[in-house]
């Protein structure tokens, strides 16, 4: 057995055994003809409902809609996260006002932000997209302060005997120390921010996206939808979050550290 | 695996909760400030009250037992979602990590289904369960699963193989290899595991209330927010935030004592 398991294509072979069981009692339990099927949708439809929505493009275009919430919302969140971060940890003064108030916002719960948000803008995607754009504040916030404020004291060090103004140790010594934090920060951004945006397009269900598909489907009690778009969120999710961390690898090849 | 998901941002990172005075000085600060901005007529009150009628809104609540209902509910479908995901969670974990075929069989299954939101699976479980009680404990018991399984996937894999090849010289008995070797080699990453959990369990019960309930702090959150009732959603806003932090704080000071006899 374990000698089999150590071919690759056994292994491939096992990893397939589940899901096609599973595939078959779906299978099974759509097409029983009781009162099952009505909520299981059978694999064919799963099947037509994909050429269906590809073919209208709205697979597409909820795909584009759903990735540009995430991305202009970790552009946003992303940015002020980094400046605010950084800005803490350079400064102590906007350290002690910001911290408490930073601190006490991130203990609820992101979504638990809804009801207020919707309050005060309303509930389109201007809310929509704030909550995105929060979800991807603090990942980064959190690690670019990590990073300034863990940089290693040898380095100011060697800063200080060469008579580094402020801004050169900023640009020469922090900023490049702090890097792979804030890369960091980013990424995790990058996953909060895709997960905030199917919770409020879920939750809201304006402005297209694969949430709004997916909240629609169900009013309508379309699981075949709802699964197409279940799973175009894993792989799309999946795709891009492969990409930030090659981009990450990328960006920080000058470092000598295993990462 | 992707372990490299459960590594959430430093919790404790701003240096400035950490001195004894500032904790307590902070929270102070922030609600004068707030409230002083109410009283300059900086905010109308449709779109902030002040601190001090968020209080008496939650006196209110608490003095009719509605607060402690909606509480109640809350907390029920967290400890039982949370019951069954974890101990999911912790049997499945171990499973894949015990038995190369298990893995094999099971884990590119598992690893798919970890690339989809938990919330992503909101509109299919309705669909299956409803909208009452069983698709709330379902969502959390679903979002307490994948975290508990990975950590402790890679807790049981952490375990030094010559741990195993002692407890064989020893003879040990299995029950003996589990009680005495592997619970307390893997409890460190199990119980951040678990606490990552919690509290993704607790954001996700959040969202599921807002959504569908007639009860629970989220439902009391929409409805506030339906009647335009502020000074509820803040109530709300302000005991959710506190129920998130002491679950934290609750499962971090476990997870300290369990640790303890690692330092000696």
């Amino acid at each position: 057995m374990t000698a089999a398991l150590s071919r690759r294509g056994a292994r491939i072979a096992i990893g397939l055994v589940v899901p096609a069981l599973f595939l078959s009692w779906w299978q099974w339990q759509a097409t029983a003809g009781d009162a099952r099927s009505l909520a299981f949708a059978p694999l064919h439809s799963i099947g037509s409902a994909f050429v269906e929505l590809v073919e209208s493009g709205s697979l597409f275009s909820d795909m584009v809609s759903t990735l540009s919430r995430s991305l202009t919302g970790l552009a946003i969140g992303g940015t002020l996260g980094i400046a605010i971060g950084v800005a803490m940890a350079v400064w102590r003064p906007l350290d002690r006002m910001l911290g408490p108030l930073l601190h006490a916002i991130r203990q609820v719960p992101l979504i638990g932000w809804l009801p207020l948000i919707g309050l005060w803008f309303g509930t389109g995607q201007g809310s929509e997209l704030i909550v995105v754009s929060i979800s991807a504040f603090f990942p980064t916030l959190l690690n670019s302060y990590a990073g300034v404020t863990n940089v290693e004291p040898r380095y100011l060090d060697v800063g200080r005997i060469y008579g580094f103004t402020p801004l050169q140790r900023f640009r020469l010594i922090l900023l490049p120390a702090a890097m792979p934090l804030i890369l960091t920060g980013l990424t995790q951004g990058l996953a909060f921010a895709w997960i905030a945006s199917i919770a409020t397009e879920i939750l809201l269900g304006v402005g297209g996206g694969l949430g709004v598909t997916m909240q629609v489907a169900q009013t309508q009690q379309r699981l075949d939808v709802i699964l197409v778009a279940i799973i175009a969120t894993a792989i799309l999710g999946f795709v891009i979050n492969q990409l930030f961390l090659r981009l990450r690898r990328h960006l920080l090849r000058w470092q000598a550290a295993p990462l | 695996m992707a372990s490299a998901a459960l590594r959430v941002p430093p919790a404790d990172a701003f240096r400035s909760s950490r001195s004894a005075l500032s904790s307590i000085l902070a929270p102070v600060a922030l609600l004068a400030l707030w409230q002083l901005a109410c009283l300059s007529g900086l905010f109308p009150p449709q779109v902030l009250v002040p601190p001090s009628e968020v209080a008496h809104t939650l006196l209110e609540l608490a003095r009719s037992g509605e607060l402690e209902r909606h509480i109640g509910e809350s907390m029920f479908r967290l400890a039982a979602g949370f019951t069954i995901g974890a101990l999911a969670g912790l049997a499945f974990g171990a499973t894949i990590a015990l038995s190369r075929l298990a893995e094999a069989a099971l884990s590119p299954f598992f690893l798919a289904l970890w690339q989809v939101p938990v919330i992503a699976f909101v509109p299919m479980l309705v669909i299956f369960l409803g909208i009452d009680e069983p698709f709330k404990i379902a969502i959390v018991a679903l979002a307490a699963f994948f975290p508990v399984a990975l950590a402790t996937f890679d807790g049981v894999r952490g375990v030094p193989k010559t741990w195993f090849d002692v407890a064989r010289v020893y003879r040990t008995r299995l029950p003996d290899l589990i009680w005495r070797i592997l619970v307390p080699a893997t409890i460190p990453s199990v119980l951040t595991g678990l606490r990552v959990a919690l509290t993704r369990a607790w954001v996700v019960l959040i969202a599921a209330e807002l959504l569908a309930a007639d009860s629970g702090i989220g439902q009391m959150m929409e409805m506030g927010r339906q009647l335009f009732r502020i000074d509820v959603v803040l109530a709300g806003v302000v005991v959710s935030g506190l129920i998130g932090f002491a679950l934290d704080w609750g499962a971090r000071a476990i997870e300290r004592r369990a640790m303890r006899w690692r330092m000696a």
